[in-house]
């Protein structure tokens, strides 16, 4: 029993690790410009000469690449911490409204220090975000006192996030015309324009917070089975939750600031997740989320970029096409559930 | 002899407003103590401020002379286990999963379980009688079985006193004196105490040692089986009116 279950782990890890590797190399190769491995190999040794495909290779799609694998990951698991923290697993940082929140105040800085000619730094962006995140949260945590019912409690979040674009699209209306093109395209998802320093940033800030989550997961295993059970096994719930608050908005903001809000990845990926495990232990879902997210990324990803070459789909395009219907899935079960 | 638990100018409730003043009671080792009274009068509220699953509006709970509010999160678990009314919510569990995290206060700092733990949770199980159902998932076995297995993740925790909520409502006669059974047979070998709130009355008789009666927002009674069934007694505590007790007369049911 025991070592059927490992097996069935080690497997699954194998899996995840395996498809991040494929997608991660047709990322590379795949694009407006098809690039074969031998070359990419060769640009990455630093022995081409060609300087196109040297320059396409490191400075667009290697960190763009990147990115995707690191935002990915991240938005998988603040989906993961948001449905540990309310018990729901269609919670996530796109419906609850935490990345429109975060998507108003990046907008907001952008523009105000757009009109006085200044550069947002990425440490800026997050920040930003991270406020628009918390101010979001700190509101569906204030209607979870007064609403009991998650799928309420959901459709609030929805109506949340609508509020929260509609003043969104009103700043970016006003906004002067340059600046428009590149909020807009940023404003409704997309990876694209990644660039090493960004990658830098989310690198250190999603290592940490991924640490600090991993470290939490025994406390979250208790708090899984319900408050007073953990309660009666030691753990300081309130403590917990606040973690649980300050680290998945830390990730959601993240997200938002470099690549805009992206819906349903967070509910999708750990929920396959848990699937293709059938386990629901912190311990081995906190990693093998954040590969799922990646791996889902980085597949819509290439399809964003790819299906309608040249032109690019917003992420979030393609990954609702494949991350709603398992909501629905999802939602259909629970009621199947109920009624047996 | 000592007492393991006790409550000082205990007073409970909820949001400030108290619904039980005034508790001053204290429990040996090894006792078994049934709490009885009628709905809603508290008795939910002090297992779980008995727990710390509560703060007090006024007064302490002490345990073994330590202050509970004071205590650990993890040296109290490791000496008080609940099996309470709420259900787990954890999915994809097994019912060996379920009962292994009762060894959660023992385990290391990601929570793996040791060989020591392990066995534990064997011996436990066979002790339980639930060895059989070790594979089957949690959500779906009956709600006897889920009670049985709720109790072997309680006394996985190796505790000294367990706290349960209307353990045996749902079970049927034959798993209601297998449960009853196990927890005698823990306080014999194991000292273990039992602090336990439970409608039927003829249980609370035959198995406690005493009998705490909350009535109004008191403490009516705390005694011996002896001292507290007595017919007029009950009959005062449940309010049982005098055209309900005729019925009862006529129709043969006897209160406890």
């Amino acid at each position: 029993m025991g070592k059927k279950r490992t097996l069935r782990y080690i497997i699954a890890f194998a899996v995840l690790v395996l498809g991040i590797c494929v997608f991660f190399v047709l990322n590379v190769c795949i694009g407006s410009v098809k690039i074969s491995i031998k070359d990419v190999l060769a640009a990455l040794s630093g022995r081409t000469l060609d300087e196109t495909i040297n320059t396409i290779i490191w400075n667009i799609r290697l960190p763009r690449t990147v990115a995707v694998f690191i935002l990915g990951g991240a938005l998988a698991l603040s989906g993961y911490l948001l449905q540990t923290f309310f018990h729901n697993p269609i919670a996530g940082p796109f419906v609850l409204g935490i990345s429109s929140g975060a998507k108003m105040c990046v907008a907001l800085a952008m523009v105000f220090l757009l009109s006085r000619s200044l550069k947002a730094s990425s440490i800026t962006l997050i920040m930003a975000a991270f406020v628009g995140a918390m101010l979001c949260m700190g509101f569906v945590l204030l209607m979870t006192r007064r609403i009991d019912s998650m799928a309420r409690l959901i459709v609030c979040g929805v109506m949340i996030g609508y509020i929260c674009s509609a003043i969104t699209e009103l700043v970016v209306t006003f906004a002067s015309d340059a600046d428009i093109v590149n909020l807009h395209n940023w404003s409704r998802g997309s990876f694209s324009g990644m660039t090493w320093d960004n990658v830098k940033v989310m690198a250190v800030v999603i290592a940490v917070s991924f640490i600090l989550v991993f470290l939490l997961s025994k406390p979250l295993d208790a708090y899984n089975l319900g408050e007073s059970f953990a309660k009666g096994m030691g753990v300081n719930v309130k403590v917990l939750r606040v973690f649980i608050v300050l680290l998945s908005s830390l990730l959601s903001a993240c997200i938002v600031a470099f690549a805009g809000p992206i819906s349903f990845v967070g509910i999708a990926a750990p929920h396959l997740i848990k699937k293709l495990f059938n386990s629901s232990k912190p311990l081995l879902l906190i990693p093998a989320s954040f590969l799922g997210g990646s791996l889902f990324c980085l597949f819509c990803d290439l399809l964003a970029r790819n299906l309608f070459a040249p032109t690019e789909l917003n992420i979030s395009t393609v990954t609702a096409v494949f991350g709603a219907p398992i909501v629905i899935i999802i939602l259909l079960n629970r009621k199947e559930r109920g009624q047996s | 002899m000592t007492d393991i638990i006790k409550t000082e100018k205990l007073t409970i409730g909820y949001n400030g407003k108290p619904l039980i003043k005034d508790i001053n009671i204290a429990i040996k080792k090894g006792e078994i103590i049934t709490i009885i009274g009628p709905n809603g009068a508290g008795k939910s509220t002090l297992l779980k401020n008995l727990a710390r699953q509560l703060d007090p509006i006024e007064g302490s709970v002490y345990l073994e002379d330590f202050k509970v509010s004071e205590m650990s999160g993890s040296e109290l678990s490791k000496k008080v286990a609940i099996l309470f009314t709420d259900r787990i919510k954890g999915e994809m569990m097994n019912c060996y999963d379920v009962v292994a995290t009762g060894r959660y206060p023992y385990t290391g700092y990601f929570g793996l379980l040791s060989a020591k733990d392990k066995e534990i949770v064997e011996n436990t199980m066979k002790l339980v009688k639930v060895e059989e159902l070790r594979e089957k998932d949690f959500k779906k076995i009956s709600d006897g079985q889920r009670q049985r297995i709720m109790l072997a993740r309680a006394l996985c925790q190796e505790p000294e006193i367990v706290l349960l909520d209307e353990p045996t409502s749902f079970l049927d006669i034959r798993h209601k004196l297998e449960f009853l059974s196990i927890l005698e047979k823990m306080k014999e070998d194991k000292k273990l105490t039992v602090i336990m709130s439970v409608h039927e009355l003829d249980i609370a008789q035959k198995i406690s040692d005493r009998i705490l009666c909350l009535k109004g927002d008191t403490v009516d009674k705390f005694g011996t089986p002896e001292e507290v069934f007595t017919e007029e007694y009950i009959r005062n505590l449940f309010d049982v009116a005098e055209d309900i007790n005729k019925y009862a007369e006529k129709k043969n049911i006897k209160l406890f």
